[in-house]
C-alpha cells in the first residue's frame, strides 16, 4: 500500500521547547489512532502534517508532495480541530458554505456539497440556526462536517468525541468507519483509549516528542518483553488449573484473584499455554467460565510503554 | 496501637455555625489584594492624606511653634480645625481619587475572577447564601475604604481632643462623629457597590480595572464639557465626584460646592448602588452552578 | 444511618424551565456505593443534580437527600455533599492548601480544622508535593485533582462528580478513576458520577441511572441490567477456525463471525460449554478469549434511550 503521509526525521522546536523530535513514519489508508500523554507532541505533529507550521528539521509529504504552502494538498485534506472556533453569529449553513467557497467550486457545487455534508452528520434540520444556539454535540458534528465537505482523501480529527453523549459518539464512530470503507485515510487523536480501540487497531504512540510505537496494538503488545502476557481464567477449580500448569516452564507467574474463582497466569509463550489449555480442560472436565487477556489492550500498551 | 491506614480518613470534627458566614470571603479578598502588584505602594500613598491632615491638626494646636511658616498671615485662620477641615479631607479630589485607585487594585478582580475561573460553582455548592457572598465581597472593599475614611476621621477627632487638651472641639461640633461615620459609610457603600457592579460586567480583570478608573474620570469630564457648553450647574449630577463632594459638604454642614440640592446628588449615588444590586443579582446566579 | 434508608430518595419530581419540561416525574432511590448517571444531552441530568444539591425547588414531588428534605433542608444538604464540577475552577493567587482550606471553612469547618483537613485531603488526591505551589501553574490533571480535593475537604457523605475525566490524558484518567474507586469503596461515601464516557462508568460504578427526556429510563445494578445471555459466548481463536466452526455447527450451535475476527457461538440448551473446549481440542484450535456475552453499557444505553 502506498503511504499517504510520509515523514522523514521530522522535528520541531519552539525556541528551546521541544515539540517533536526525529519522527520518521509512514501512514497508510485506513484509520490510525494517535495517542500520547499531554505534551507528547501530538498537536505539533498534527500541525506539521496539515502544513500549519514548518518543521525545524526534516520533511513531511502528503500524497507524495510536500505540504508546506501546497494548495493542492490542502484541497485533499480535512481537519477537525479540538477547540471550538466558530463564528457564532453565522448559521451552520452559512459557516459551511463560506468555508467551502474557499475551494475552487461553483456556487451550485458549494451548496450541494454543504447539503451532503450536513446530511452526513445529521445536522440538516438545524442548518439555519445560529451556531450560538448549537449544543456541544451539534458543534462537534459541524466541525466534522467542515472537515469532510470538500471530500478530502485525508481527514484528521483531534478529539472528535469530546463532549458528545454516548449516542453522538456512536454516530461519529460510524461516520469514521464509513470514511474508512470509502478508502480514505483517517487520523484520530484521542485521550480516551477505549474509544480509539473501538475505531482501529493501528496506532501511533508519541511520548516526549518521539514515536514510542507504531502499528497494530496486539503486535506491539507482543513486542513488549518486559511485561509477559497475562491470561485470566475463571473456572470452578482455579487451584487445580494452576497446579496443572505450574510445571510448565513457560509460565512465569501465577496469581489468584482478585475475583473469586479466578487465576491469572503470566507467560511469554501464549502458544504453549493455549495449546495446552483445551487439552487439559477436555481431559479433566474442568468447567471454564471465562478466559480473557486483561493486558492485551491499548491501555496496557500505553501504561507499559510510557512507563508507569 | 493498631497501625493507621494510609489513604482516605474521615473527619470527626463538628461543623460550626459562623456568626459571620461571609468573613472568610472578606478575609481572602483582603489577602489577595495585598498580593497584587503595586497594591502596597498605592495603599501606603492612600494613607498619606490622613497623615498630612493629622499633622495639620497637631500644627493647629501648636500654632505658635509654627509661626515661622506663616509670614504675616494669621495662622489661626489657615489652620482652623473645624468642620470644614473634615469636609476637606473627605471630599478633596485627591482623597476620592485615591479611593478609586484602591478600588481598582483591590476590587477589580473580586467578581470578574470568579466569573472567569468558574469559582462561583464552588461557592454556591456550599451552604452559603448569595447574600453572604455579596457581604464578603463588600467586606473586602469596606475594609480598605473605611481605613481611608472612618479610621482617619475618628483619629482626627481623637487627636484634636488630645492635642487641644480639652473637649471644646466636641462641644463646638457635637455632630461631627456622626457625620464622620455617616459619610464614611456612605462613601464606602457607594464605592463598594460601584466596584462590584463593574467587576461583574466582565470576565477580564484588566477591562474592569480600566472601567473603574475610566467611568469615574469620564463622568467628571462629561460634566465639565456640558457645564462648559451650557453653564448649567445641574450637570454636576453627572459627575460621581461632584455628587460625593456635594453629599460630603452637606454632612459636614459646609457650603454646598454646586448649586444643586444635595438630595439629588444623594439619589444619583443611591441609583448607582441600586443598579449594582440589580446587576449583581443577575450576574451572580447561584443556580447556574451546573451547566 | 438506619439500615435500608437510602441516601437519595426522590418521588415524582417534576420541574419546568418556563415551557420546557426538564424533569417529568423522576423516581429515584439510591443507597450506598457508586452510581453512574447517564443520559443524552438535554435529558435532565443537570436539572436533577441541581435539585439534589438544593438549588432548584421542584414544582412537584418530594425527596430527601441524606435524610434532609430537598425543599427545607437545602443548606444542610450542601454541607454534607461534595461537588466536583466539570469546568476547571480555581482562584488565582492562592495555593492548593489555602484553596482547600478556604472552601472547607465556607462549608462550615472551623478554620484550623479546615487547614488540617486540607493537607490530608491534598495528600490523598496526590497533590501533596505540589500543595504550596500557585494554582495557575497547575496542569490539567492537577486541576482535576484539586477539584476533587475541595469536594472532599469537608468529608461529605455524598459526592457528585461531573465528568471527572474530561481533558485528562490516559495517565490522568487512570489515576482519577483509581481515586474514585478508592473513595467509593468506603462504605459510607455515596458517589454519583455523571459521565459520557461509558467505560469510565463501567469501571467505577456498580449501579446506573439512565435519564432520558426528563424521566428515568433505566435504573439498577449494572450487572443485572447488562443481561447475560447464558448461551451466547464470544470467542477468539487461533488455528484452524473454519473446521472448528463446522464442528460446532454440526453439534447444533449457531455461529457468527464478525469482521473483527470475533466468533459468536450460540449454544443449544442441551450443550455444555465444556464441549466447545473438546471440539477445539479435537481440531487443534486454541481458544484465546472466552466470555459470556453481555449487553455492553453502550447497547443498554442505546436500547433504553430508544434510538438507533
Amino acid at each position: 500500500m502506498t503511504a499517504v503521509i510520509r515523514t522523514q526525521s521530522l522535528s520541531k522546536w519552539y525556541g528551546n521547547v521541544l515539540g517533536l523530535s526525529d519522527v520518521t513514519l509512514e501512514i497508510e489508508a485506513g484509520i490510525t489512532g494517535l495517542l500520547g500523554p499531554n505534551g507528547a507532541g501530538k498537536s505539533t505533529f498534527l500541525k506539521l502534517i496539515t502544513g500549519q507550521i514548518k518543521p525545524s528539521i526534516g520533511t513531511v509529504s502528503l500524497f507524495g508532495e510536500p505540504v508546506w504552502n501546497n494548495v493542492r494538498t490542502f484541497a485533499r485534506l480535512g481537519f477537525c480541530p479540538e477547540q471550538d472556533a466558530f463564528y457564532e453569529e453565522m448559521t451552520g449553513w452559512e459557516f459551511l458554505t463560506r468555508l467551502l467557497s474557499l475551494q475552487p467550486y461553483s456556487a451550485a457545487e458549494v451548496a450541494a456539497r454543504a447539503a451532503r455534508a450536513l446530511d452526513f452528520v445529521e445536522l440538516s434540520k438545524d442548518k439555519d440556526r445560529l451556531i450560538r444556539g448549537y449544543s456541544r454535540g451539534m458543534r462537534q458534528r459541524l466541525k466534522v462536517a467542515q472537515a469532510v465537505a470538500h471530500d478530502p482523501q485525508l481527514i484528521i480529527l483531534d478529539e472528535p468525541l469530546n463532549g458528545l453523549d454516548p449516542l453522538g459518539k456512536r454516530k461519529v464512530i460510524r461516520l469514521i468507519k464509513e470514511f474508512k470503507e470509502a478508502g480514505k485515510t483517517v487520523i484520530v487523536s484521542s485521550h480516551v483509549l477505549p474509544e480509539i480501540e473501538a475505531l482501529t487497531r493501528s496506532i501511533i504512540l508519541l511520548h516526549q516528542g518521539k514515536i514510542l510505537a507504531q502499528g497494530d496494538i496486539h503486535y506491539i503488545r507482543d513486542l513488549i518483553d518486559k511485561h509477559p502476557h497475562k491470561i485470566s481464567v475463571t473456572c470452578a477449580d482455579p487451584r487445580r488449573l494452576a497446579s496443572a500448569f505450574l510445571s510448565e516452564p513457560s509460565i512465569l507467574n501465577v496469581q489468584f484473584g482478585p475475583a473469586a474463582g479466578t487465576v491469572v497466569f503470566e507467560t511469554r509463550d501464549r502458544d504453549a499455554f493455549f495449546g495446552r489449555l483445551p487439552r487439559f480442560v477436555a481431559e479433566s472436565g474442568l468447567d471454564v467460565e471465562e478466559i480473557t487477556s486483561p493486558d492485551d489492550n491499548l491501555q496496557a500498551v500505553f501504561d507499559y510503554l510510557t512507563g508507569k | 496501637m493498631p497501625i493507621a491506614e494510609k489513604g482516605y480518613a474521615h473527619w470527626d470534627g463538628t461543623f460550626i455555625e459562623r456568626r459571620l458566614p461571609w468573613w472568610p470571603i472578606a478575609r481572602l479578598g483582603v489577602r489577595l489584594a495585598f498580593k497584587r502588584k503595586f497594591f502596597k505602594p498605592v495603599f501606603t500613598v492612600s494613607l498619606l492624606p490622613a497623615v498630612i491632615f493629622l499633622a495639620g491638626i497637631y500644627m493647629s494646636e501648636r500654632i505658635e511653634d509654627f509661626q515661622f511658616m506663616f509670614r504675616g498671615r494669621s495662622g489661626n485662620r489657615l489652620l482652623a480645625v473645624d468642620a470644614a477641615y473634615f469636609k476637606t479631607y473627605f471630599t478633596v479630589e485627591g482623597t476620592l481619587f485615591l479611593m478609586v485607585m484602591l478600588m481598582v487594585l483591590a476590587g477589580a478582580s473580586l467578581i470578574s475572577d470568579d466569573l472567569k475561573f468558574n469559582s462561583l460553582q464552588l461557592y454556591f455548592s456550599r451552604p452559603l447564601r448569595k447574600r453572604d457572598y455579596w457581604l464578603g465581597k463588600m467586606g473586602t472593599l469596606f475594609f480598605f475604604l473605611l481605613i481611608v475614611t472612618l479610621v482617619p476621621g475618628l483619629l482626627f477627632i481623637l487627636f484634636k481632643v488630645i492635642f487641644a487638651g480639652s473637649f471644646r472641639f466636641l462641644a463646638d461640633f457635637p455632630w461631627i462623629p456622626l457625620s464622620v461615620v455617616a459619610y464614611s459609610l456612605l462613601a464606602a457603600f457607594f464605592f463598594a457597590c460601584y466596584t462590584l457592579l463593574l467587576s461583574s460586567l466582565s470576565k477580564n480583570r484588566r477591562y474592569v480595572s480600566i472601567l473603574i478608573f475610566l467611568v469615574y474620570i469620564l463622568s467628571d469630564v462629561v460634566y465639565g464639557i456640558f457645564n462648559g457648553i451650557f453653564h448649567e450647574p445641574a450637570f454636576c449630577l453627572l459627575s460621581l465626584k461632584c455628587n460625593l463632594q456635594q453629599v460630603g459638604a452637606f454632612l459636614f454642614r459646609a457650603a454646598l460646592p454646586y448649586d444643586v440640592p444635595w438630595v439629588y446628588s444623594f439619589l444619583v449615588l443611591a441609583a448607582v448602588c441600586a443598579l449594582s444590586g440589580f446587576v449583581l443579582k443577575r450576574k451572580v446566579r447561584g443556580v447556574e452552578v451546573i451547566k | 444511618m438506619t439500615a435500608g434508608a437510602m441516601n437519595i430518595e426522590l418521588k415524582n419530581i417534576r420541574f419546568r424551565y418556563g415551557k420546557i419540561t426538564a424533569l417529568d416525574g423522576v423516581d429515584l432511590a439510591l443507597g450506598e456505593g457508586a452510581c453512574g448517571l447517564l443520559g443524552p444531552n438535554g435529558a435532565g441530568k443537570s436539572t436533577l443534580l441541581r435539585i439534589l444539591l438544593g438549588f432548584l425547588v421542584p414544582a412537584q414531588g418530594e425527596g430527601r437527600v441524606l435524610g434532609y428534605d430537598i425543599r427545607s433542608g437545602q443548606f444542610r444538604i450542601r454541607r454534607a455533599v461534595g461537588y466536583m464540577p466539570e469546568d476547571d475552577c480555581l482562584i488565582p493567587g492562592m495555593d492548593a492548601v489555602t484553596f482547600a482550606a478556604y472552601f472547607g471553612e465556607l462549608s462550615g469547618m472551623p478554620r484550623q480544622e479546615a487547614m488540617k483537613r486540607a493537607h490530608d485531603v491534598l495528600f490523598y488526591v496526590g497533590l501533596g508535593e505540589a500543595r504550596y505551589r500557585p494554582l495557575e501553574t497547575y496542569s490539567a490533571g492537577m486541576k482535576q485533582r484539586l477539584k476533587l480535593a475541595q469536594a472532599l475537604v469537608h468529608d461529605p457523605k455524598l459526592l457528585f462528580l461531573d465528568e471527572p475525566t474530561s481533558n485528562l490524558d490516559p495517565q490522568g484518567r487512570t489515576e482519577i478513576l483509581e481515586l474514585i474507586k478508592d473513595i467509593s469503596s468506603k462504605k459510607d461515601i455515596q458517589v454519583l458520577v455523571s459521565s459520557h464516557i461509558l467505560t469510565d462508568i463501567e469501571s467505577t460504578c456498580s449501579r446506573v441511572v439512565i435519564l432520558n427526556k426528563g424521566k428515568v429510563a433505566a435504573q439498577g445494578e449494572l450487572a443485572a441490567l447488562k443481561e447475560i445471555q447464558y448461551s451466547l459466548y464470544e470467542l477468539r481463536t487461533k488455528g484452524e477456525t473454519a473446521g472448528f466452526l463446522q464442528a460446532l455447527k454440526g453439534r447444533g450451535c449457531r455461529v457468527e463471525e464478525t469482521e473483527d475476527e470475533l466468533l459468536k457461538v450460540y449454544m443449544p440448551p442441551d450443550m455444555s460449554r465444556l464441549e466447545i473446549f473438546r471440539t477445539a481440542e479435537a481440531g487443534g484450535v486454541q481458544i484465546r478469549t472466552f466470555v459470556k456475552s453481555r449487553t455492553s453499557l453502550e447497547d443498554l444505553f442505546a436500547e433504553t434511550v430508544g434510538v438507533d
